[in-house]
């Protein structure tokens, strides 16, 4: 039988919680032989296989257009969608713009901080992506695994990975359990 | 008793228990966040449901008594889905972002009721509306996005100190917890007591002292008491490297069940002063660090030289210090000639205690709790907003139950506004107290006067509570205790229920009185004087007594202006870093501990004595309790 393929990628997060992904280290290689790591943001493949992978994992919110496209894609391609982090989970530090309107979040990062220049200006081309206002994984697309934790523990990231390559739903309890 | 069956448990409690309280008896565990031992019920989170046999619907365990042969369930599918609703519910409404809080990691009793169902994720749609954050305390910070609206702080400030400064304004989602009409905290009426702080479930309302210096496992918690005033409050000290991170009020102690004010929790903990590192000698005009074996000679040769030209010495303790150095202190100089000694502060108004319990036909005080729980409280000569703060939280928290509050006092006293009746004091305390006396005589029914509404009230009263404070004031001192005396003669007379307490000042002035340091100090003629002033503000008249004495020997935490002329100065540990035995305003002997270590260099109050009485070859020792004049105890433990 075929390995099952898994496949990453990242969204409106800080990329910590795929560095805890590497923080299995050596016990990657125990992931390899039991599954087929595809398209993620630290190998070559960018894009999940279009005829589908069994795992999807997906880290951080979704914060803009281009997010949702990506969340979207992954959704449809992958059997079982892992929300990886708090970010994915509940939307997390990038949700804390929420509080705030989205114009008043570009105001702020692209004319009033200190290190702007009076050039200053929100950058707006149709080529960029449209912000949103940021929502968990689960507001925009299915969710069949959470994984929170701010990263989640390698530990915890070993398990759900073994447990998914072996066709299983991992149950995260006790010190696998941390929103934190 | 009535008999309940909760998870197949058989269960007897006494009628009128809740059935979260008879679970908790029986060991089952019913989850819960508005609930707290020490306050009233609210059911206001509703996490603790139960499924009861026969009823419609779950049932919130906090509030709900128990009835005969109820039949509870509180581990079904139906409790467990509903718990996690409920919690769902609670998260989803503000920000409850784990990753950036300050009580994650097991602080946190929602993220543990999260934890303990199992939840992973929260599966409704999170409302993103700002709440406000008022950071106008100096001691803490309430953020009202952390806050899931449990209310026990409001309970906690109404009930526990009777101040009634927080409340909740507005309704349902927008409901936001506010101070007074919704003045920022730190202009309100708030006394800063923290007592909201250590009952807070989440992180709405966070010590900023504690905050981010580690969660409440990886620290050491060492039971204490406050030595601030004589009440003597528990403490439980919460440290780590040896630095004290944050104090809150001991639930299990007997004399303040957990409540502290601001004095206690949160003063010790924002201390700018200079800390005194080393001993120091006077060589000339400056002041050189000097080793304490340096330092203990030249204090040594100090009273040598005085014994030898016959010279008068003075030495003076504060009265916060513990048993064991009061008691060598005494020992120490009574043995040096021509010494005489005393506290640094007079505790001459101690001796009125006796006299009032000789005096009164009620033999003895009694505990602080019992006179505030009485029907009619009378405050005589003692302001409890600014001292015996705990004291005063005891009397009003009664008052909306229905205690009345009489109020004899001559200074501007802040506890007027909460006061039924205030006596007039014009004619000053004595002539106040004997016009209730000749008015409870009366058999008028007009209310008109002060004096008549007092004592309609007592009158009315079935049990009557005295506290007493510092009421020896200059020569009126006899006529004020025999007027205290007639008025509590004419309450018992009257078949009332009695009790009285005083107050009596420093947290160890009580033992400093029962061991002799009572009688004041002649200040005449001093030549040599030591101060161990260890951490006590001293007096400004004190410090002008001491103005022309030549030789100062001073063992102080801090720099001053008496460490600033002395010739020998030895630093002093702080509370706590020191450790003893207090006797509190009721009798109680309760014990200081050490929390945290001092540096090397600084030595105890008792090291310093004993290094001294080393040099002079006289003989200390700890056994405090002998040196206790037991005639002159006035409160019920025999000690």
């Amino acid at each position: 039988m075929a390995k099952p393929k898994i496949a990453s990628d990242w969204l409106a997060g800080c990329a910590g919680c795929h560095m805890s992904l590497l923080d299995i280290d050596e016990r990657i290689l125990q992931v390899l032989e039991l599954a087929d790591l595809r398209a993620t943001p630290i190998t070559d493949l960018k894009e999940p296989d279009e005829s589908g992978v069994a795992v999807g994992i997906l880290e951080g919110g979704i914060n803009n257009s281009a997010n949702e496209e990506v969340a979207h894609r992954m959704r449809s391609r992958c059997k079982v969608l892992v929300a990886l982090g708090d970010c994915a989970v509940f939307g997390g530090i990038p949700a804390m713009r929420n509080f705030f309107t989205i114009e008043e979040s570009l105001r702020r990062a692209y004319i009033e901080t200190p290190s702007t220049d009076e050039s200053g200006k929100i950058p707006s081309d149709p080529e960029l992506a449209v912000p949103t206002k940021v929502r968990a994984l689960n507001e925009v697309v299915d969710v069949d695994i959470f994984v929170p934790g701010c990263p989640p523990d390698a530990d915890t990231i070993f398990y759900v990975l073994s447990e998914l390559a072996q066709g299983r739903k991992p149950v995260l309890t006790d010190d696998k359990l941390q929103w934190h | 008793m009535v008999s309940i069956t909760i998870d197949g448990k058989q269960i007897q409690v006494p009628e009128g228990t809740t059935v979260l309280r008879a679970a908790e008896s029986a060991d089952i565990k019913i989850p819960t966040l508005c609930d707290h031992p020490q306050l009233t019920p609210y059911g206001g989170c509703r996490l603790c449901l139960v499924e009861v046999e026969g009823a419609r619907t779950l049932q919130p365990s906090c509030t709900l008594p128990v009835m005969p042969n109820m039949v509870v369930h509180t581990d079904t599918e139906k409790v467990t889905d509903a718990r996690k609703f409920v919690l769902t519910l609670i998260f989803s409404e503000r920000n409850h972002f784990c990753m950036y809080c300050q009580v994650s990691g097991g602080d946190c009793e929602l993220q543990n009721a999260a934890y303990a169902e199992g939840m992973t994720h929260w599966p409704l749609q999170t409302n993103y509306s700002p709440f406000t954050v008022d950071a106008s305390n100096p001691y803490f910070v309430i953020d009202n996005n952390r806050c899931i609206l449990c209310r026990r702080c409001v309970r906690a400030c109404a009930e526990l100190v009777g101040n009634f400064t927080l409340g909740i304004e507005d309704r349902g989602a927008n409901s936001v917890l506010v101070a007074d009409l919704g003045n920022p905290i730190g202009e309100s009426t708030c006394i800063s007591c923290g007592t909201c702080v250590q009952v807070c479930p989440t992180g709405a309302i966070i010590d900023r002292q504690s905050a981010y210096n580690g969660r409440e496992q990886d620290l050491t918690h060492i039971k204490s008491i406050c030595t601030a005033c004589s009440i003597g409050c528990g403490l439980n000290v919460l440290t780590r490297d040896n630095r004290v991170v944050r104090i809150d009020g001991d639930w299990d102690a007997q004399v303040n069940h957990g409540l502290l004010c601001a004095k206690g929790r949160f003063e010790p903990l924002v201390n700018d002063k200079e800390r005194i590192a080393t001993a120091m000698v006077r060589k000339g005009a400056r002041m050189k660090a000097a080793t304490t074996k340096e330092a203990l000679n030249a204090a040594v040769n100090l009273i040598k030289a005085a014994e030898k030209d016959g010279a008068m010495v003075g030495a003076f303790i504060t009265a916060s210090a513990s048993a064991e150095e009061l008691h060598q202190f005494i020992q120490l100089f009574e043995n040096v000639k021509n010494a005489r000694y005393g506290t640094i502060g007079s505790i001459g108004y101690l001796q009125s205690m006796k006299t009032l319990a000789l005096l009164a036909k009620i033999e003895r005080e009694s505990d602080l709790i019992r006179v505030t729980d009485s029907d009619c409280v009378l405050v005589i000569g003692a302001d409890l907003i600014l001292d015996h703060q705990v004291a005063g939280f005891m009397v009003k928290r009664n008052l909306p139950a229905g205690t009345k509050l009489i109020l004899a006092s001559n200074d501007d006293n802040q506890l007027a506004p909460f006061a039924d009746a205030i006596l007039d004091t014009k004619m000053g305390l004595v002539g106040a107290l004997e016009d209730l006396v000749v008015v409870m005589a009366e058999k008028k029914t007009d209310l008109t006067s002060n004096a008549a509404k007092a004592a309609a009230y007592l009158k009315e009263a079935q049990s009557v509570g005295v506290i007493i404070g510092e009421i020896a004031v200059g020569s009126s001192t006899a006529k004020v205790l025999e007027a205290v005396t007639s008025l509590l003669d004419k309450l018992s007379s009257d078949g009332k229920t009695v009790k009285y307490i005083t107050l009596k000042g420093q947290s160890n002035a009580y033992a400093a009185y029962l061991l002799g340091l009572d009688k004041p100090v002649d200040f005449h003629d001093l030549e040599t004087v030591f101060v161990f002033q260890s951490e006590e503000i001293l007096d400004q008249t004190f410090i002008q007594e001491l103005e022309t004495v030549p030789n100062l020997v001073v063992q102080s935490c801090y720099t001053n202006s008496l460490t600033a002329k002395a010739q020998v100065v030895f630093p002093s540990t702080i509370w706590a870093e020191n450790q003893g035995s207090y006797i509190n305003l009721e009798g109680k002997v309760q014990h200081s501990n050490q929390i945290i270590r001092p540096t090397e260099s600084i030595p105890t109050l008792v090291e310093t004595m004993q290094g001294l009485a080393k040099s002079l070859g006289s003989k200390v020792d700890s056994n405090w309790s002998d040196g206790l004049d037991r005639h002159k105890i006035v409160t019920v433990p025999k000690l």
